[in-house]
């Protein structure tokens, strides 16, 4: 079921949250919303939710407006961040939750929730654990007690905020391959907030890029990083050098390189971004190479090498293939030529 | 080192090598010590201890005997009566307020929780006069009271109305720390779950804080059995109809009438003392749950 955000403003105060914000999610999609903190990510997931009310604008799930709806009736399932797992209920209580606070109606019977509780449990590899109280589980084990809970109302979409933020670097990774696993198997239309870009090119189809309480870009993780669609988005995602250049015509000039730029007449100040690995280094033979930097440093990064630059006044970051910067027999202090194979340019506003 | 000379208090040698801060001399722990347990004897052993000495001066049927007067069995209804009603009333009181004011935000919060707080610092002597002033026969309230013949003040509804306004903060202090702490995290859950208003308040807020209210609760109890001043001044000291066990430990006592005094006063330190019986055993009867729930 899709979600569709339409030009949803949100206010605090005087502070804005969110600015004219759109969004759509296709039905069974994964869709990370990543930004720096404070760019208004866990606001529109919660406005998403329900949890709050926009100022302006709405949100159709599957084409339908819940902002009339009650809660009970919207079937949203959200993860929170720091699960809010229900401390005095053992697991197996909480997922039955969201069942057993049905309407008498629609409640299904006690054997029928138990077999699907544990039908959950076994989803997310717990069924050892349902007579567990929270705080007797690790980090990892409350995260997926607490995915389990909001799936077992069969919700129409999942949301999740920051959903791994509080764990630890090797639990967050394999927890990160089983989410991924786990949305190609249910396939539900999900929406999760992070912070962390590598978690959301890792998982997710697509990617909304939030800065100031707007989105930057939407796109799947390969264009994103590929083709930003901001200066922004291309300083957030990844490190990239950043150089001041000018453009005329359609002809950016950066520092000894000419590229074309795709910015139609615009002639004036602009902004390039080079990614380390996009920066070619060659050794310097005879004096025919038009741009030569000094070799600043040079820092062993597993098979990689990152190699510091000094560039006419400009530090730049390249990395390289450990056994091609040694071919090159480059130690700090040399000169070499270096080449750019490609470059974002974006005019300086 | 001997054990007899060891200060009971003594850390073990581990945990004293790795922390410089327990590494006091001996004779500063023995003093610290020692003090401190001569304090509580001389304020809070020796009077409890006192009060049972003095209630079976002249034997136990003595003390049978002043428990079974008319105006003693009167007074123990009486307070029974006032903290059937009284308690009860407060820890909705209590849970209500603990609930508005550790769950949302809004203006004049810090007014409200001054509020709540003012039965602390007002003395209860005062607040038993405020009631006589609106209620009593030339108070406020007091012609339209008479003309339709309801009876606050020298009654049980004036007791009533002291003691809840003298108890009024037991409950909801205890509370509000902690709701405030374990913030609406858990209620926005069951909220998102489908559950409704009081489905969530019956099955994720009162669970969460039943330790804490039972805790209020009882020290609600005991103040509200044992209140003295603001009582006082409401209940008019009418032997047999209006007095409470506290006023009658005092009518006893200014009669000279020690062994019957004191025998009263046992009942109330006996009180006090089921009180922290029922707490300890609560807490290490249930003290896995505790530990569990604290998170």
């Amino acid at each position: 079921m899709s979600i569709e955000v339409k030009n949803v403003s949100k206010s605090f105060g005087a502070y804005r949250a969110l600015k004219n914000v759109s969004l759509t999610v296709q039905g069974g999609e994964l869709l990370a919303l990543l930004g720096p903190s404070g760019s208004g990510k866990t606001t529109l997931l919660r406005i998403i939710a329900g949890l709050d009310h926009p100022d302006e604008g709405q949100v159709l799930i599957d084409g339908e407006d819940l902002s009339k709806q009650a809660l009970r009736d919207r079937r949203v399932g959200f993860v929170f961040q720091h699960y809010s797992l229900f401390r005095n209920m053992s697991v197996f209580d909480n997922v039955a939750f969201g069942l057993r606070v049905r309407p008498r109606k629609q409640r299904p019977g006690d054997g029928e929730i138990k077999r699907r509780v544990d039908e959950l449990l076994g989803l997310v590899q717990l069924d050892q654990l349902a007579a567990r109280y929270p705080a007797q589980l690790s980090g990892g084990q409350r995260q997926r007690v607490a995915l389990a809970r909001a799936l077992a109302i069969e919700p129409k979409v999942l949301l999740l905020d920051e959903p791994f933020g509080a764990l630890d670097a090797r639990v967050r990774k394999d927890l990160r391959r089983w989410m991924r696993k786990l949305h190609e198997e249910i396939n539900v239309t999900s929406v999760f907030v992070t912070h962390d870009q590598e978690e959301a090119l890792e998982l997710a189809d697509r990617i909304a890029i939030m800065n100031a309480a707007q989105i930057e870009q939407v796109a799947s993780p390969s264009e994103a990083y590929d083709r930003p669609a901001t200066e922004f988005v291309s300083e957030f995602l990844g490190f990239a050098n950043r150089m001041p250049c000018k453009v005329v015509e359609g002809v950016a000039q950066i520092g000894d390189f000419v590229l074309a730029v795709d910015l139609g007449a615009y002639t004036g100040d602009a902004v390039a971004y080079i990614r380390p690995y996009e920066i070619a280094l060659k050794k310097l033979n005879g004096e025919d190479a038009t741009a030569r930097a000094t070799v600043d440093s040079i820092v062993a990064l597993g098979p990689n090498a990152r190699v510091d630059l000094d560039y006419g006044g400009h530090r730049l970051e390249a990395l390289i293939d450990r056994e091609e910067l040694a071919a090159l027999g480059l130690a700090a202090g040399d000169i070499c030529a270096i080449g750019f194979s490609r470059a974002h340019i974006f005019k300086t506003a | 080192m001997s054990a007899a000379n060891a200060p009971p208090f003594e850390a073990n040698t581990e945990m004293r090598r790795d922390r410089p801060a327990l590494r006091d001399p001996r004779w500063a722990r023995w003093a610290i010590f020692i003090f401190g347990i001569g304090f509580l004897t001389l304020f809070v052993v020796l009077p409890v201890v006192t009060v049972g000495i003095e209630a079976f001066r002249k034997g136990v049927p003595a003390y049978l005997d002043a428990l079974s007067q008319p105006d003693t069995i009167s007074a123990i209804d009486m307070t029974l009566s006032v903290a059937a009603i009284a308690v009860p009333l407060n820890c909705i009181f209590g849970v209500a307020a603990a609930w508005a004011l550790g769950k949302f935000d809004f203006r004049g919060k810090t007014v409200v929780m001054s509020l709540i707080d003012l039965p602390f610092s007002v003395s209860p002597v005062i607040s038993g006069m405020v009631f006589l002033l609106l209620f009593g026969l030339q108070g406020w309230f007091g012609g339209w009271l008479r003309d339709h013949h309801l009876k606050i003040v020298f009654a049980l509804p004036g007791l009533v109305l002291a003691t809840m306004f003298v108890t009024l903060p037991f409950v909801a202090r205890e509370l509000i720390p902690l709701m405030q702490e374990q913030g609406t995290d858990e209620e926005e859950a069951a909220r998102m779950l489908g559950a409704g208003g009081w489905r969530i308040f019956f099955s994720i807020t009162l669970p969460n804080i039943k330790w804490a209210l039972l805790y209020g609760v009882l020290l609600c109890n005991a103040r509200a059995m044992g209140e003295f001043g603001a009582v006082s001044v409401v209940s008019g000291h009418i032997r047999g109809l209006t007095n409470t066990l506290p006023l009658q430990v005092d009518i006893l006592y200014n009669e000279y009438n020690m062994v019957a005094a004191f025998s009263v006063a046992s009942l109330l330190a006996g009180l006090a003392l089921v009180t922290l019986i029922v707490k300890s055993f609560l807490e290490w009867r249930y003290a896995d749950q505790l530990a569990l729930t604290r998170r």
